[in-house]
This record gives structure tokens, sequence and C-alpha cells, in this order.
């Protein structure tokens, strides 16, 4: 294949070369084998990709909910804590273990504190974990949009390669059909 | 895909660089067209669990607080409120569903208008049928 400029999508990935015209691409330095050869391991490529891109995706599609769950409890906190002085305790039942819950009286102090992970968890005035959640989730989002992009963009280019693999593979089959139907009537002419 | 016949092989399909934007563009909009569904009927579930509940909260004791779900712990709210809340997932959900159901006609529409070109232009050279 020529060395062309390469594009990129905005997270760098390269756009595939399309195949105007076979000819061009199947020359007798790179013979049809090796063209194939090529596109398939760019097609591998591409695909790779996509797994990664793919197992992102469902790693994300599982913590927004959770961080959607956390939010939604502390909002709920920060409208009970509002009421200041005048709080009413809040019963709430909470997982205790696996389908074993517990009781509990809380009484609205206006801090919450929120697992950062790493085995750490830090104490906030309940308005502050708000924002902090909010920006999580909007920031989790962000990435899910960017990675759905790039799947798009990545099945455009699988597509493109896998058009540009038939292509070629046809166009030997013609080539050899020809050829053998070209040696075939040069013997019967050669017989006469 | 499958190995063409002798008379389909004859064409020497020329694509050009429209043809294939239309060919991309029809597998962007088949990928997503599975994953609206996906989400659809996910969110249809949800609807029925909503309106189930709804009905089982109208027939409940007025005075009973009534355990609701938040995160991933129940708080005893009074029946009024939970009835709120309720309501407002409802309608939240229900806005969902009607976002995706227009994404999904979209969808299915462009995907028609791209079978008639691509079908006229490729005829038995190209297979845009979900098998």
């Amino acid at each position: 294949m020529q060395q062309q400029q390469m594009e990129v999508n905005p997270r760098g990935i390269p756009k595939a070369p399309f195949v105007e015209n076979v000819e061009d691409h199947v020359t007798v330095e790179e013979p049809v084998e090796i063209v194939l050869k090529k596109f398939q391991e760019a097609t591998a490529k591409y695909k790779f990709m996509e797994m990664n891109h793919l197992t992102r995706k469902s790693n994300l599609d599982a913590k927004i909910p959770e961080i959607r769950k956390t939010l939604e409890m502390v909002q709920f906190l920060e409208i009970e804590a509002g009421d200041e002085d005048d709080a009413k305790e809040i019963e709430t039942m909470y997982e205790l273990n696996d389908t074993l819950y517990a009781t509990a009286k809380i009484k609205p102090t206006g801090k919450v504190c929120l697992w950062l992970g790493a085995n750490v968890m830090l104490e906030y005035p309940v308005e502050e974990a708000a924002e902090l959640l909010a920006s999580k989730l909007s920031a989790a989002l962000k990435t899910l949009k960017n990675t759905e992009e790039d799947l798009a963009y990545l099945r455009d280019q699988i597509t493109t390669m896998e058009v540009n693999t038939a292509r070629v593979y046809n166009w030997d089959v013609k080539q050899r059909r020809i050829a053998r139907a070209k040696a075939e009537s040069s013997d019967a002419a050669g017989l006469d | 895909m499958r190995m063409l016949e002798k008379d389909e092989e004859e064409g020497d399909i020329q694509v050009s660089w429209q043809d294939q934007e239309n060919i991309n563009t029809f597998s962007k909009y088949n990928a997503k067209l599975q994953d609206l569904e996906e989400a659809y009927e996910g969110k249809k579930t949800e609807k029925e669990y909503l309106d189930d509940l709804a009905m089982e909260l109208e027939l409940a004791d007025e005075d009973e607080p009534v355990k609701y779900r938040i995160g991933e712990a129940f708080v005893s709210l009074s029946l009024e409120a939970a009835q709120e809340r309720i309501s407002k997932s409802q309608e939240e959900l229900d806005q969902e569903i009607e976002g995706l159901k227009s994404q999904m006609d979209e969808a299915v529409e462009k995907m028609d208008g791209l079978k008639k070109v691509l079908y006229a232009r490729f005829g038995n050279a190209i297979n845009l049928e979900k098998d």
C-alpha cells in the first residue's frame, strides 16, 4: 500500500485506506497475497481495538448506574438535612450483607462519607459530595460518549477493510480465470 | 460471507467512495439499532415495575410508612412522598422511552432508504439482511 498521510480520529485511531481501483494497489512488487495479508493484519488490529473499546464501554455501563444511585441518596440527604435543627430522623434499612438488611435511624448531620476506592473514605459536607458525584457522573458519561463514537468509527474502518479485502480477492479470482481461459484457448490454438 | 455463483462473478463490481460511505453508514445504523432495542426493552420492563408499584401503593394504608429504595438502601417515607417519587420516575422513564422509540424509528427509516440505494447499485453482490 502506498505511504499516504494517515488520517486519525480525535482519539488517534488511523483511518483505513480505501481501495478505489484494485490495480493501483496490486503490483509486481506487491502481489495479491501480500496485499491480502496486509489487509488481514489491519482488519485484525481494528477488531482488537474494537474489543478493547467494548470492554471499556461495558465497564462504564456498570459504573454509571452506581454513581447515579449514590448521587440519588446524597441528594435525598441534602434535602432532609436542609431543615437543619428541625430535621427529623430518617429510618432506613441498609444492606448489612447479601440479603441481610439492618434498620438504622439516622439524624441528618449535613456530612457524608464517600468511598473513593483503594480503601479510602473521605468525609464531605453534603453539598460538596453532591457536586463531586455530579461531576464524576458527567465525566463518566462523556467518556462513554467518546467510547461509543470510537466504536462507530472502528466499525466503519473494519467494514471498509473487509470490503477492500473482498474486492481484491474477487479481482484476483477474475484475473486467474482470465489467465486460465487464455492458456486454454492458446493450447487449443497450438494443437491445430 | 458466501461463495458467489458463476454468473454472479461476471460483473466487475466497482465500488466508489460514495458506495463505501453508504455501506459504512448502513453498518453503523444497524449496530446502533441493536443497542437501542436492548435499552428500549430494559426501560419498558422498568416502567412495568413502576406501574405495578403505583397500583399497589394506591391500595396501601395511608398511615403506613413505605420503605422506598434510594440507591442501595431503603428509606421509610410517607405514602405521599413515595407516590410522588414514583410518579416522577414514571415521567422520566416515559420521556426516555419516547426518545428511544423515535431514535429507533429514524434508524429503521434510514436503513430502508440505504438498502434501496445499495441493492440498486450492487444487486446480488451485497447482503443487507439480518441473519
